[in-house]
């Protein structure tokens, strides 16, 4: 059993200008959690449900600093006076980015080294990693690089580590967020299994439909308190508007219809020709001789993970000099380097294409057009800036922003640097319902400039709150090439 | 190219202890660096010089395992035939680069064999078994996985700046070193805490010894490989 009682915690941070101050995180939250429940939590971004997970598996207070007042108790032990290592032998964890909770390297030595710590026998250990292997069947990702593993494989490895301890107390920190619909099915798989073993499971999440049938509960949070609590009964009966009156994501994965396929496109239309590039593993890579896009529209690009979405996305902008792919815009034909002067994509991890140190420097250093001074440059910056709602953070320092700021900094970027087609890689993975229409806001406005927007993702959701063009991709391949039927 | 230790196990036909790699390593290197090219000496440079070639191809490198052997039969052939018939520049420029080669490479290529061939769990159990205390071993194992993390967060950074035209535009170097490392610095600090939060849910700090699943044993022909680097090491400073 998991007692929280009357539990507050703030975290402890410095401000821009170096003080130190504290965070509210939860507030006089009151929980009790029964041995073998399901616990979903959700909320919008900043609610507190990252804290409560942290709390049970005591890395606050013993990792993030803060000031905790209450009681936290696992079967009536407190948790913040236990070691950490302790904790961790009732407490398995899986965490939202796939890529930083790996200690190893090969993927074998990682599901036994949460094991190999609690200096289990390495007998015992070998039988678990057995068994586990053909519960979950994992075993072609046995004594693998790590870092050749796709998102949903690294999150299915960590799940097996878990496994293999089999710790009675599991909790996920939006375990899904860069998953895709395949990999979430297996993810759900894990998680119905581990519920019939009668492990008690709590998940922090934003995507809500692959729990459906599996939540025993779940708790609506607000500013760190908890503004609703659902029994299983009533999560199955949620329909969509009632998700969103409470400012959550549905419980249902909405269908992507497609309308008639092959119909012909109205208007300006980017011709894709001859895309066709392999990496050096001779596995992956694109095949597409022939594509038709429309112009000024947005354009979801879906498909698997490794169905080459990404790979495509990097073409069209130029970023692989072998691809002989050509694409003709306005009765112009453009090679891989001038592809370059064209696109503009926002990345996924936005941390990666933000250079200076303001807001408005970051915007300016992408003008490149020499017949600006740099009067004009700043004026023309803070006019993007006020269209994208950061005007007041011209002067902040990027990495200071939250992570949409950066989000929306990086497209102003893109629209100072005046190329007409913008590509977005995975722009909502982990956004709450609230920051996920903000994006999608984000890009109606570009579409409203007149740029034609790319969108690779695999959020159902926020295709079809603002897509009107889809492509899927299969092993590289369009499969589909369509507009989407309303 | 990958960078630091093997990440997947020992596919070869003679797996070889960890030890017994840094054995014939050392001594690899001190007869390399340090032998003469006449007597016993002789002899035992060739032999050291023989053995990454043998090793490498145990573990199917045969393709550097060649190129190794070439760039060492060249500049041996050089050091007989070629430099004493030439004079002046050439041959003091000749000797010094040939010199360079025959007795560094060896010793380079034993140290890349022994990499390869050794995946970190190996590494990690080896170090663990000669009582290395935590505090060395865990920092290394951080670092080999660091490597690739590395790699990908500069692949990113420098996509990005290709796709917004700056770096090449960059003429001054230190700007450029700035555009690169304040990004690499921002998400590896990120990345860390991640993973030190990971790690301490995995319960690394657990006082006691940890145990490990990877084998490693020496065998018989681990003893005879440390046995003959010994005595080569001997013959070598007793001659």
């Amino acid at each position: 059993m998991i007692e929280f009682k009357n539990v507050t915690f703030a975290y402890s941070s410095t401000n821009a200008d170096g003080k130190s101050i504290e965070q509210g995180s939860i507030s006089g939250i009151d929980l009790t959690i029964q041995n073998g429940e399901f616990v979903v939590l959700t909320g919008g971004s900043g609610c507190g449900k990252t804290t409560v997970t942290r709390l049970i598996n005591g890395l606050i207070p013993h990792y993030y600093n803060g000031t905790l007042n209450g009681k936290v108790l696992i079967e009536g032990n407190s948790v913040p006076d236990t070691p950490i290592f302790e904790t961790a032998k009732k407490v398995g964890s899986v965490f939202q980015n796939p890529r930083s909770q790996f200690f190893n390297v090969n993927t074998t030595d990682e599901i036994a080294f949460a094991a190999e710590n609690q200096c289990c026998e390495p007998a015992e250990i070998s039988k678990a990693i057995t068994v586990t292997a053909a519960s979950m069947h994992i075993e072609k990702l046995f004594d693998r690089n790590i870092f050749e593993l796709s998102g949903g494989e690294k999150q299915i490895i960590a799940c097996a580590g878990i496994n293999v301890l089999s710790p009675d107390i599991i909790v996920l920190d939006e375990p899904s967020s860069n998953l895709d619909s395949e990999a979430i099915e297996k993810l759900k798989a894990v998680l119905t299994d581990w519920k019939s073993q009668g492990k008690t499971i709590i998940i922090a999440e934003h995507r809500l439909y692959f729990l459906r049938e599996l939540a025993d509960r779940m708790l609506i949070l607000e500013n760190g308190r908890i503004a609703k609590e659902l029994t299983a009964n009533e999560i199955k009966k949620l329909t969509a508007d009632d998700t969103e009156k409470m400012g959550i994501r549905p419980m249902m994965l909405p269908e992507i219809h497609c309308s008639h396929q092959d119909t012909d496109i109205q208007g300006d239309v980017l011709l894709l020709e001859d895309f066709r590039f392999t990496y050096k593993d001779g596995k992956h890579g694109i095949n597409i001789p022939r594509l038709e896009l429309p112009a000024s529209h947005i354009i979801a690009i879906i498909g698997h993970n490794g169905a080459g979405k990404s790979t495509l996305a990097r073409n069209i902008c130029g970023l692989e000099c072998r691809c002989k792919g050509t694409l003709t815009m306005n009765g112009k034909k453009l090679k891989a380097k001038d592809r370059l002067h064209n696109c503009y994509m926002i990345m996924q991890d936005v941390n990666h294409q933000l250079f200076t140190e303001s807001v408005r420097d970051e915007v300016i250093l992408s003008m490149t057009d020499k017949s600006l001074t740099d009067k004009q440059k700043a004026q023309k910056a803070d006019e993007i800036l006020t269209q994208l709602d950061l005007a007041e953070y011209a002067d902040t320092h990027p990495m200071a922003l939250s992570g949409g700021q950066k989000q929306r900094t990086a497209i102003a970027s893109g629209i100072a640097s005046s190329k007409p087609v913008i590509i977005f890689d995975e722009p909502t993975s982990g956004l709450d319902l609230a920051h996920m229409k903000q994006v999608s806001d984000q890009l109606k406005k570009l579409k409203d400039m007149g740029k034609t927007v790319i969108v690779v993702t695999h959020d159902n959701e926020f295709i079809l709150s603002c897509c009107d063009h889809v492509v899927r991709l299969e092993n590289g391949c369009a499969a589909e090439n369509c507009s989407l039927g309303k | 190219m990958e960078l630091g230790l093997s990440s997947t196990s020992d596919k070869g036909i003679l797996k070889l202890d960890p030890r017994t790699k840094l054995c014939l390593l050392i001594a690899i290197s001190i007869i390399m660096v340090g032998g003469k090219t006449v007597g016993v000496e002789y002899v035992l440079r060739v032999i050291c010089a023989a053995i990454p070639f043998v090793l490498l191809l145990t573990v199917r490198h045969v393709k550097s395992a060649l190129i190794y052997i070439i760039i060492l039969g060249i500049s041996v052939f050089c050091e007989g035939s070629v430099i004493p018939n030439i004079s002046g520049a050439p041959n003091l420029i000749l000797m010094i680069i040939c010199g360079i080669i025959s007795r560094f490479v060896p010793g380079y290529m034993m140290g890349w064999y022994t990499v390869r061939s050794t995946s970190v769990s190996e590494f990690m159990t080896a170090m663990d078994k000669m009582h290395i205390p935590y505090f060395i071993t865990i920092p290394f194992s951080v670092m080999f996985r660091y490597f690739p993390t590395l790699g990908e967060e500069y692949r990113s950074i420098h996509d990005a700046m290709k796709m917004r035209e700056i770096g090449q535009s960059v003429k001054n170097p230190f700007t450029y070193i700035e555009y690169v490392l304040v990004p690499i610095m921002m998400s590896t600090v990120r990345i860390a805490d991640e993973l030190s939060a990971a790690s301490l849910t995995k319960g690394l700090s657990a006082g006691g010894r940890r145990t490990h699943i990877c084998q490693i044993n020496i065998r018989l022909y681990d003893w005879l490989l440390m046995f003959g680097a010994l005595a080569m090491i001997v013959l070598f400073f007793v001659f």
